[in-house]
């Protein structure tokens, strides 16, 4: 009996390099190879990381893998925790891939609708970025990551700066289980300015011919904040943020949240809560945060990810962001979405439905824009065991062993851009499910977890509510005169009010004259430059040619 | 920078919109179709005319597009625009264009003379208009072209399409009405109209495609001879999904679009769907203009 080898994946990793040593120079492969590169270590079937989230794309690795021979490499299964970049998809098309795990796809959700229907791809599943990142430790282990860096010294060393976002926790992944790591580099340097992931994990580095892609996708102008949000944005600091005395937050994307944002300083201020909410933050460097920021409001800030134009700024505020000796922010978005699941208060987001039992989605007519970090954030992690006031003040006082809950609020207006109803009886994302074969309803954050739901009538408090009719007619209250809020009625309304399961504006003592722009902080991105000293820098789309 | 060519279909017609088409083209015309173009009011009643006259418009812009050394990296035809769309990315010729344009055209005219067209509907989803239609419950009423998340035309008698569009306006519709459109295009009732196209197409000559092809009949991008000749073929049958298309192209990472002549109304529904693309209407602007822009932003992009 010939002895079992338990190095096959190692041999088989060496063996691959070894065929290539001919192209390399150390770690380092010319640009003009990476597509033979690619051809030869990446072999039929494998499952391969393209690193790519809403804002940093490996786009240089993401084109040469687009242009290899579909007869070389072929039936990749491919794992990205967001579809971003139309060679995402072209690579199904061709045969270069045909299996696909994914969490988030928003820039790519019509294309990517058709393709499951049409079989061109299968889909293994849509995740949360935490399940998609778990699994890399457990049955999605990769043969193969392509990951992005910003500077790369001789040794391989990688400098991935407020942009390290999930390289860490995709190099981790293949580097320890015989994955081969393969690195663009926007520049390759004789030393980092710090070291974000040991060169002695990485197998490959080739310089890319252009930068990596990355997109401001956190930069709201103030300009476009509506007074309906600035009205619902102080009803939310009285309400919700007040009330529960919330410590801990993250704000999703979105104008409801700048708003907030803009409001600490002003509202916030008159209404004396400075120094009592708010002052830890697991958000993105938003540029809507600085007026907060300044005025001594926030304390402090970690980030999934970096954000164009704020560089500077966060290099001069290390009391408040998490950034190197070297002066540069660092992010990660594994620990940040960890930290957003489990160690927060409160998450703070919108959507664009909610049903009439307070399931909400962003999946809407025939666009599959996946899930991303959201459901992570917005969801009770029920194993968790510490206690802030704010979790405690959930506590069902009816139950011995009851225990806190995480505070998820929704703030929507109850019509969309589009004119249309936000509140419906039946999600679109039902008919995706059967359009796409999925085996779950794609929704964004369950009624279970669903705490608060904002809008411009009024405050939801669901996690009063107990039964699914009662929270129904909670919802129905709030929800205006769409077809579900046109069941409510104003004795209905009155119990509700009486009982504390909604608040209308006058109950919390918000006046609704008082919602004016004039009450943001910052009504430009001028003025959010003036606030930072001259430090922000926004970029150009953002700037006034005026 | 990436280009969208956009190929309106019929409605953006106007006497004396062949003026600059140059004389070649029109003996073409004459010569494969025997029809003479006169290019006036009375010519723009009949829809033989129109079809042709627009086709003819594109062929040009397409020349002159290809003259100032243009291509496009995706095209998107409206219902008649398929075939000029077809030519810019190489896969029919001219000649070819015009005799199947002349065909389509023709039987179009044969099939359902009277009490048959088209109607549209303003604000109201694909979904809702849905539902109106199997309110009225008549025969012959189809939810035909998707030109807008908000904009849905409907095919078939006319009868029935005009209960369905009084439903709309109660039911909150901001424009319900019956379109100058002589057929019930874009739905199942032209079915002889297709099939004669296919026919058609048995004998004719098709290339590979020189650049992405947006379908009318599922939005989908497509890269073969095939796919292009079915969406050639059944394109009257099925409705145009122009939504899909415009959400297609800017996922394929379009920057700029080119509206080729006659009108404007598409650049119109992509501005307000997509308002960071830089638009060019060929109607507006003109050749000279047109090249003057193209020029500038590739300067500023790449």
């Amino acid at each position: 009996m010939t002895k079992r080898s338990w190095t096959t994946n190692h041999d088989a990793k060496n063996s691959k390099l070894e065929n290539v040593a001919s192209m390399m120079d150390g770690k380092f492969v010319k640009t003009e190879n990476a597509k033979e590169l690619l051809e030869d270590l990446i072999a039929p079937g494998d499952k391969v990381v393209l690193e790519g989230d809403n804002q940093k794309q490996a786009s240089f690795l993401s084109k040469v893998l687009a242009s290899v021979d579909p007869g070389k490499v072929h039936d990749l299964h491919m794992i990205m925790s967001s579809v971003s970049r139309p060679e995402h998809l072209d690579i199904f098309e061709t045969g270069i891939a045909s299996k696909l795990d994914f969490s988030f796809a928003g820039p790519q959700s019509t294309r990517i609708s058709q393709m499951i229907a049409d079989g061109t791809m299968n889909v293994g599943d849509i995740h949360t970025y935490l399940e998609l990142y778990a699994r890399l430790y457990v049955d999605l282990i990769p043969n193969v990551v392509l990951v992005a860096a910003d500077k790369v010294d001789r040794d391989g060393n990688l400098y991935t700066g407020a942009n390290t976002e999930e390289t860490p926790v995709i190099v981790e992944s293949a580097a320890f289980k015989d994955g081969i790591v393969i690195v663009q580099a926007n520049e390759i340097v004789d030393e980092v300015p710090r070291v974000d992931i040991p060169g002695d994990w990485v197998d490959v580095v080739v310089q890319a011919d252009q930068p990596y892609q990355l997109e401001p996708l956190f930069t709201r102008d103030p300009q476009n904040i509506t007074e309906l949000q600035i009205l619902m944005g102080m009803m939310a600091i009285r309400g919700i943020y007040e009330k529960h005395n919330v410590q801990s937050v993250n704000h999703g994307v979105g104008f409801n949240t700048a708003a907030i944002e803009l409001l600490l300083p002003t509202y916030g201020e008159q209404l004396g809560l400075k120094g009592k909410i708010v002052p830890n933050w697991e958000v993105n460097p938003t540029p809507t945060l600085i007026p907060a920021i300044e005025s001594g409001w926030v304390k402090t800030i970690h980030s999934f990810g970096g954000e164009v134009g704020m560089e500077n700024y966060i290099a001069h505020r290390p009391d408040i962001f998490f950034v190197g000796k070297d002066g540069t922010m660092r992010s990660n978005r594994a620990f940040g979405q960890m930290a957003g699941q489990y160690a927060l208060d409160m998450f703070v987001g919108s959507t664009l439905q909610i049903d009439k039992y307070g399931n909400s989605s962003t999946v809407t007519n025939g666009r599959l824009s996946g899930l991303g970090g959201a459901p992570n954030m917005g969801s009770n992690p029920t194993g968790r065991r510490h206690s802030t006031p704010a979790w405690q003040s959930l506590r069902p006082d009816n139950d011995p062993l009851g225990k806190g809950q995480k505070l998820v609020v929704q703030m929507v207006e109850t019509f969309g851009s589009n004119k249309k109803p936000v509140f419906v009886d039946h999600l679109d994302a039902e008919e995706v499910r059967k359009e796409a074969k999925l085996a779950n309803v794609p929704i964004m954050i369950y009624s279970e977890d669903t705490t608060h739901i904002v809008t411009e009538e009024g405050i939801a408090y669901l996690y009063k509510t107990d039964s699914m009719a009662e929270r129904q007619i909670a919802i129905e209250a709030v929800a205006g005169v769409t077809p579900v809020g046109l069941r409510s009625n104003p004795k209905q309304l009155a119990d509700l009010r009486a009982r504390g399961i909604v608040a209308l504006p006058e109950d919390i003592g918000v006046h609704r004259s008082e919602a004016k722009r004039s009450l943001l902080a910052a009504q430009t991105m001028d003025d959010i430059v003036d606030w930072s000293d001259g430090l922000y820098n926004p970029p150009a789309k953002f700037r006034s040619w005026s | 920078m990436r280009t969208l060519w956009i190929f309106p279909g019929q409605g953006g017609q106007r006497p004396g919109m062949l003026k600059d088409v140059p004389q070649d083209l029109k003996l073409k015309v004459k010569e494969l179709t025997g029809m003479e173009l006169t290019d006036d009011g009375v010519a723009y009643q009949d829809s033989i005319q129109i079809q042709l006259g627009i086709l003819i418009l594109q062929l040009f812009n397409v020349r002159q597009l290809t003259q100032i050394k243009e291509k496009p990296e995706v095209v998107a035809g409206h219902s008649l625009g398929i075939f000029g769309a077809a030519v810019a990315a190489g896969v029919l010729s001219e000649d070819d264009a015009i005799k199947i344009v002349f065909l389509r055209s023709t039987k179009m005219k044969e099939a359902y003379p009277v009490g048959y067209g088209m109607g549209a509907i303003v604000g109201l989803t694909r979904k809702e208009v849905t539902a109106l239609v199997k309110q009225v419950n008549a025969p012959d009423i189809y939810v035909s072209n998707q030109n807008s998340e908000l904009q849905t035309a409907l095919s078939g008698s006319l009868d029935g399409i005009n209960k369905v569009l009084d439903l709309a306006k109660e039911n909150g519709a901001q424009k319900a009405l019956i379109l100058k459109v002589p057929n019930p295009s874009h739905s199942p009732l032209m079915q002889s109209a297709a099939d004669a196209l296919k026919e058609a197409f048995k004998t004719i000559e098709l290339h590979r495609p020189t650049c992405t092809y947006l379908t009318n009949y599922n939005g989908h991008a497509v890269h073969t001879v095939d796919e292009i000749k079915k969406d050639m073929i059944n394109n009257l049958i099925y409705p145009v999904y122009w939504d899909t298309m415009m959400s297609v192209a800017s996922e394929l990472g379009i920057d700029t679009t080119v509206e080729l002549e006659p009108g404007h109304a598409f650049t119109r529904l992509i501005h307000t769907k997509f308002p960071d693309l830089r638009n060019i209407t060929m109607s507006e602007m003109g050749i000279d203009d047109t090249e003057f822009l193209l020029k500038k932003w590739r300067k500023i992009n790449d």
